[in-house]
């Protein structure tokens, strides 16, 4: 899953060089193999130096303060969503859904590597949900059809449908 | 892609549709909004411009093409590309539904409520809480289509979300504080995501959200009144709100110019003068800036009256404040493109008349060198501060970039040389291998 995700990642950055990637362990963390250099382990880790490497800077944060924001999300991505257990899923909709009643993304005023990495890793929760739910965490439901939207985003996910508003 | 040049007051919410729209599309859009190329009541009620755009009115839009619009929203639209205009059937037609929206339903109730807060209109309680309520009204509208949405059309940032920002802009700067607003997160999050996009910010700068509510300023009212009676403030206000019949209107038009004709123009206050004049006028780039010691007057004095060498100079290097200013050489970039002196010497005095306003704020000599189709153009800056003045204010960025800037080492041998010869207009000027010409002062 983290290979297509960072496959992904180097489409939406314009990388046309082929990186070769491994994974490691049971959990099956990326590796990114380096020729001539040290290879990167991890799936943050990784992502960052594709940002650099793409050099789209800004998408890591435009000041000190969104870059620690960015860095929060994708911590937050690798320790709390990718690991979490089914009832801990509404834990974190719930936390999502307050956080964004405020914001268009996640960190700052446009699209950055935080929003991207949420969306590719939330993206099989959302697509289970009723639209019950989808109506209850309306500011994820809107975050998450913006990225979806967003161009060059989506690539290896199929999209969900954001709520049959039509009726009613 | 559209290119053209746009005729407004400064600082004109009707005029940022056009230059946020253009920011979007890549259009390019000078904005003549200041004298020599606009002054708000004499250029458009010149012959020249009544030609193109009959009614006056600003923003009017003309391109390099000749290519005329008057009517702030046709030129949005004109300056836009595919994307902001919406690009299916359904989307173009929702985003005219909100920019028609912005028009009727929110400008009406802004302006009633906004104006007396700015001292453009006499204060009615009776009016003035029932535009509250009609402002309400369309915030609830705006905060319950914005609860599953983004932006208003689509997902991404559209004409719609322009124009209704625009429309917006003196409600959320005067009178929207954090109270009233708080019942529309929805509106609050998209308002404050779409003034921070690069595209907005170039043209708003930054957007300071009202903390307290503005209440009518009876002072800048009083202030406000010509000194003769005024026609009817209402029968004014009436035409902000209420579109009046076309017939009305043209009547009325006539009979303002009649009644007009003897008196000078300063003595009219129309509304949007008003809304000029009561724009904050001391929004004095340079007030971030610790005081400074050096009086730059009193030096331009010296430079003015007394010898350049044996005074002039001597006085500036005694009092000049390397924090509070700096010295700068600027080259002009493109010297194959000059050909006879008078105009290249009419391009440094059509900068310095740009410049107008950064008078007390800078000196420096420009100068001409060289011959008919060979030739250069150098000077030397004094400005306050450290960094370029011109980014600070945007009627001041017109010339900048046809130069190259350099900041010079105030201690060192070059910067010394450099504000000698050029403050002297004599030398042997070996950087630049040229005869000198003509110089011009700007003080
Ligand atoms: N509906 C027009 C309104 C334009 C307008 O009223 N312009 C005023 C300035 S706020 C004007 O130029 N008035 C000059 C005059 O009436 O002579 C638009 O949106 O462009």
């Amino acid at each position: 899953m983290a290979l297509r995700e960072l496959s992904s990642l180097e489409k939406f950055l314009g990388i046309k060089k082929l990186n070769k990637y491994s994974t490691q362990g049971e959990r099956k963390v990326p590796v990114l193999q380096n020729n001539n250099a040290q290879s990167l382990v991890g799936l943050a880790t990784i992502s960052c130096h594709l940002v650099h490497e793409a050099k789209r800077r800004e998408l890591l944060g435009d000041s000190a303060e969104q870059r620690a924001v960015v860095q929060q999300w994708l911590e937050y991505r690798l320790t709390r969503l990718d690991h979490c257990s089914r009832d801990e899923i509404n834990i974190i909709l719930k936390e999502l859904n307050q956080y964004l009643v405020d914001k268009v993304y996640l960190a700052g005023n446009s699209i950055t590597l935080a929003d991207m990495l949420m969306y590719y890793g939330i993206h099989h929760i959302i697509m289970e949900l009723a639209v019950q739910q989808k109506e209850k965490y309306l500011n994820v439901t809107r975050w998450f059809d913006h990225i979806q939207h967003y161009p060059g985003v989506r690539h290896h996910l199929p999209p969900v449908l954001k709520l049959p508003f039509k009726k009613r | 892609m559209a290119a053209g040049t746009l005729y407004t007051y400064p600082e004109n919410w009707r005029a940022f549709k056009a230059q946020i729209a253009a920011q979007y599309s890549g259009a390019r859009l000078k904005v003549a909004s200041s004298p020599p190329a606009f002054t708000f009541g004499q250029t458009n009620r010149s012959p020249a411009f009544l030609s193109n755009f009959p009614l006056g009115k600003v923003p009017a839009y003309q391109g390099d093409d000749g290519f005329c619009l008057f009517e702030s929203n046709a030129i949005a639209h004109y300056l836009s590309n595919d994307a902001l205009r919406g690009s299916t059937p359904q989307a173009s037609a929702q985003v005219l539904q909100w920019v028609n929206f912005a028009d009727s339903e929110i400008i009406p109730p802004a302006s009633a409520w906004v104006f007396p807060t700015l001292g453009i209109m006499q204060f009615n309680k009776q009016a003035t809480e029932q535009a509250k309520e009609e402002v309400k009204r369309v915030l609830t509208v705006l905060n319950q289509h914005l609860n599953t949405r983004t932006f208003l059309v689509g997902e991404r940032v559209s004409l719609a979300d322009i124009t209704v920002v625009c429309s917006l802009l003196w409600l959320y700067k005067q009178v929207l504080e954090p109270a009233f607003r708080q019942p529309y997160p929805n509106v609050n999050r998209w308002f404050v995501t779409c003034i921070n996009q690069p595209q907005f910010k170039a043209v708003l700068g930054e957007v300071k959200l009202c903390e307290k509510m503005a209440q009518f300023d009876a002072k800048k009212f009083a202030e406000n009144q010509p000194k003769k009676e005024a026609p009817s403030k209402k029968e004014k206000a009436g035409k902000e709100a209420g579109k009046q019949q076309p017939q009305q209107q043209q009547e009325k038009k006539e009979k303002k110019k009649e009644e007009k004709k003897p008196a000078p123009p300063a003595e009219e206050m129309d509304e949007c003068e008003a809304a000029l004049a009561s724009e904050p006028k001391t929004k004095d780039p340079f007030a971030h800036l610790p005081k400074t010691s050096f009086v730059l007057d009193e030096f331009k004095r010296k430079y003015s009256n007394e010898d350049t060498l044996t005074v002039a100079i001597p006085h500036f290097w005694e009092n000049f404040d390397r924090e509070g200013f700096s010295i700068w050489y600027s080259e002009y970039r493109f010297p194959e493109e000059l050909t006879m002196t008078f105009m290249s010497c009419n391009l440094i005095t059509g900068m310095f008349q740009r410049l107008d306003k950064l008078r007390k704020n800078a000196f420096a000599s420009v100068i001409l060198f060289g011959t008919n189709n060979d030739s250069s153009i150098s000077g030397i800056w004094v400005f306050r501060g450290q960094d370029l003045a011109f980014t600070l204010s945007d009627d001041w960025q017109i010339d900048y970039e046809s130069y190259n800037w350099r900041k010079l080492d105030v201690d060192s041998e070059e910067c010394k040389t450099m504000v000698k010869e050029y403050f002297a207009w004599e030398g042997e000027f070996k950087h630049v291998g040229k005869p000198f010409s003509q110089g011009k002062i700007f003080k």
